[in-house]
């Protein structure tokens, strides 16, 4: 029976990478007090936390939804172990990075949805902002309480070879997974606590408080004692274990669309008790299904005529409706610019280089060199409509080549970056995989906060760089450790 | 409380009840028929007729194997009263009001689902742990009702969930009491020895509290006493109308409408007629009609519970 310390010694950094614990082979000094408790510990009983960690997942039925998995709805979202630990030093740089990132994209939403100085001035094209699926129009004007469009947000990073972080992309629609940044952490305290104890690591639990209070502040001050409510698309969407989760850590309701109604542009949940007013709205729903009236008329998800309640600033909606502009993979290209333009800054977080492929230059030079990159839809997350230029075969790129010609806007390219690796326990050892990290940061009227951890998304699968849960990625919990 | 959390809470109650009812009819009539030196003829067709709502035809296939019909009523995801199907309803609801119930609550429901989902469930009931495997489902429908009471905070959502409980229970109760009494043709003059109630007591719980209570030979009065208006036996029709009385005492308290003044009189009705009747009044000749009109007003008084405080769609 091989001892931890061995399976240790055997765990090879991949050359060319950065590995997040192990330097040209030597151990990492911020992950030197998780090593050294390890090695005391022998396969077994690690092979037992493995399994204890999967019964607390089972158990809580903390599972997400797979649309294109024919074999059952419901999946655990696997989970790894062993942590990923980052300093609070590099974490400094991550949070101001974002705090200012956030800062610039609430700006320009502000600006976009009504004086559109920005696209006037021409640091952003016009015609991107046009042809953006996600621009809505029927939001134009509309004011919104504080000026705050992003209150929720998951920016995804990834860490380059050089150890740098670098944003790979924002999320400021839905943005999901924070319940499992928060159980894994409850999972790591279950299995390791010890270790964990003994870790200084940085609290996150108070996420949930954290996003209830920005919620209430959301509402018209004249409400002395304002509903609030998270509205879910139901027990079948993907995300509906996190929508309960965080209903149930704030006490709010959570509701479906067919609990509320709108009645002289209120919006009202149906109760036991009659109709009760509804003044702020979390929504895990998307802007398109929202109000039948405006958008999709065949949506059975939304509340038909919120909008109309919207409108007259009798409800909050949060994340405000067209944010979907703002995290466009195209428009993303521009953030930088975004806060040169708003901020007088340069960006403490870089971009991936990015290629419009509605720029023929541009589109030429990516279909050159394909084997290098990977192609994502602008529109689309979890992984959906992405080509990994390495990976595709002739005919398949020839498919997806046709599909880029008939409506470039909607594609971009980035160079494949090989994402850092972390050890993961897979099969009793210790191996390399990619992971990304999305940190959850939640803007008020009292400035923005981000809980200092996030979600390390894993790509399960031997040497993929696809972390997404919906095609094979896991998870581990993140610590922040203050050494 | 959101209308729709209402309803999931009270089907989630009213399920997670059938549960308990179904494994402890299914498992008491098992046991029962391997004593053959007892249970010569017997079948397996009152159960499948209380429990399924399969065809006679399909009824009379199954009811001399047991194993198919242990299939029918436990793991048969096409049968829309198999407990795996029930489980599976009761997840659901417990789902769509996972924010009202509380997190230990919510595992046990999805430990017993996952349980019956076991890819190796079907050919345990053809093994010898086909009790033992009854008797794990059984522990983890007790362990949810001891989870529910422990851990749930008594309010609105407490008194719905306890308003399915007993209106589900009182329903089961009526129906079984219904068919063990049509087997002997509803003679409550005859003296039935008691081991031929052994299988309703049983499947109520109530044989333990039957030989401490009863006394005397007259089974077939004594036992229908017990189930029907022993106070003291948790699985007795008037019991669990006093429950019911209570938990809608504290819904109606909270809502002050019309409806509910309704529902609280017509309600009040019922149970008064069960509360006072005599139980020497109940004779062979008008034992059906009673529990058939008491089991027509249950489901009335349900139906209207519902268009009350559930109509949200």
């Amino acid at each position: 029976m091989s001892s931890l310390e061995t399976l240790l010694k055997e765990y090879t950094c991949p050359s060319g990478i950065w590995d997040e614990m192990c330097d040209e082979g030597a151990i990492r000094n911020h992950y030197q007090k998780l090593v050294s408790t390890f090695q005391q510990l022998d396969v077994p009983a690690l092979q037992q936390k493995d399994l204890l960690a999967g019964e607390l997942f089972m158990n809580q039925g903390i599972t997400f939804t797979v649309y294109s998995d024919n074999k059952g709805i419901e999946r655990i979202f696997p989970f790894d172990i062993i942590p990923r630990i980052i300093t609070g030093k590099e974490w400094d740089i991550v949070e101001r990075g974002i705090k200012q990132r956030l800062k610039a994209l609430n700006l320009f939403l502000k600006d976009v949805y009504n004086d559109q100085q920005i696209v006037k001035e021409n640091i952003i094209p016009a015609n991107l902002v046009a042809s953006c699926p996600h621009y809505l129009r029927e939001v134009h004007g509309i004011k919104v309480p504080h000026d705050i469009y992003v209150h929720i947000s998951g920016i995804d990073l990834i860490r380059g070879d050089d150890g740098n972080f670098y944003i790979l992309e924002d999320n400021l629609r839905t943005p999901s997974g924070v319940s499992y940044m928060l159980e894994n952490r409850e999972v790591t305290k279950r299995i390791f606590p010890d270790i964990f104890a003994a870790s200084n690591v940085r609290v996150i639990n108070d996420y949930p408080l954290k996003l209830y209070n920005i919620l209430l502040q959301l509402a018209s001050t004249h409400i002395s004692n304002p509903t609030v409510v998270l509205l879910t698309p139901g027990i079948y969407n993907s995300a509906y274990y996190e929508h309960s989760f965080l209903a149930r850590q704030m006490g709010v309701s959570l509701v479906e669309g067919r609990d509320l109604v709108v009645d002289d542009h209120k919006v009202y949940m149906k109760t036991t008790n009659g109709l009760e007013q509804v003044h702020v709205i979390y929504r895990r729903i998307d802007d398109e299904y929202l109000d039948p009236l405006v958008f999709n008329p065949k949506s059975v998800l939304g509340v038909p005529g919120i909008m109309s309640a919207y409108r007259k600033g009798n409800v909050a909606i949060v994340n405000a409706i067209g944010n979907g502009v703002a995290d466009d993979k195209a428009v993303y290209a521009y953030v930088p610019a975004m806060i040169k333009y708003y901020l007088n800054e340069e960006p403490i977080l870089q971009n991936v280089n990015t290629y419009e492929l509605s720029e023929p230059d541009a589109r030429a030079y990516v279909f050159e060199n394909i084997h290098r990159m990977v192609v994502k839809r602008t529109n689309q997350s979890g992984g959906y409509g992405m080509v990994m230029g390495n990976a595709i075969s002739e005919e398949e790129w020839q498919k997806a080549k046709a599909e880029i010609e008939k409506d470039p806007r909607s594609f971009i390219a980035q160079p494949i970056i090989k994402l850092s690796t972390v050890p993961c326990f897979i099969n009793g050892r210790f191996t390399p995989r990619h992971v990304d990290f999305r940190p959850y940061a939640l803007c008020g009227p009292d400035g923005v906060e981000i809980v200092p951890g996030g979600l390390t998304r894993v790509a399960l699968k031997e040497g993929s760089l696809v972390v997404n849960s919906s095609q094979g990625g896991g998870s581990k919990d993140t610590w922040i450790v203050d050494l | 409380m959101l209308s729709r959390t209402a309803d999931s809470l009270f089907w989630l109650s009213r399920y997670m009840e059938r549960t308990d009812g179904l494994l402890r009819a299914t498992s008491s009539h098992y046991i029962l028929s391997l004593d053959s030196m007892v249970m010569g003829n017997m079948t397996w067709r009152s159960v499948l007729e209380v429990f399924t709502t399969l065809p006679n035809d399909e009824i009379a296939t199954l009811e001399h194997n047991s194993f198919a019909t242990l299939h029918a009523l436990l793991t048969d995801v096409n049968s829309q009263s198999s407990l795996k199907v029930i489980v599976t309803r009761a997840r659901e609801n417990a789902r769509g009001a996972q924010d009202h119930i509380t997190k230990e609550v919510w595992e046990e429901v999805n430990a017993l689902y996952h349980l019956l989902n076991q890819s190796n469930i079907s050919d345990r009931q053809g093994e010898q742990d086909v009790i033992k495997m009854m008797l794990l489902f059984t522990q983890h429908s007790l362990l949810y009702t001891g989870v529910a009471d422990v851990t749930m905070p008594r309010g609105l959502g407490w008194s719905f969930m306890n308003l399915g409980k007993f209106i589900e229970r009182c329903l089961e109760i009526l129906v079984l009491v219904d068919k063990h009494y049509e087997a002997i043709n509803y003679n409550l003059n005859e003296e039935n020895v008691i081991i031929q109630w052994k299988e309703l007591l049983f499947s109520l719980s109530g044989y333990e509290l039957h030989l401490k209570t009863y006394r005397g030979s007259r089974y077939n009065r004594n036992v229908l006493h017990q189930v029907l208006f022993n106070e003291d036996f948790p699985h007795s029709v008037l019991y669990s109308l006093s429950r019911i009385q209570k938990y809608l005492e504290d819904v109606v308290t909270e809502h002050h409408s019309p409806g509910s003044a309704e529902l609280t009189r017509r309600f009040g009705a019922l149970w008064s007629k069960v509360k006072y009747t005599d139980p020497t009044d109940i004779k062979s000749d008008n034992l059906k009609p009673f529990l058939e009109s008491t089991k027509q007003d249950l489901l009335q008084f349900s139906t209207r519970l519902g268009q009350n405080f559930f109509s949200y769609q």
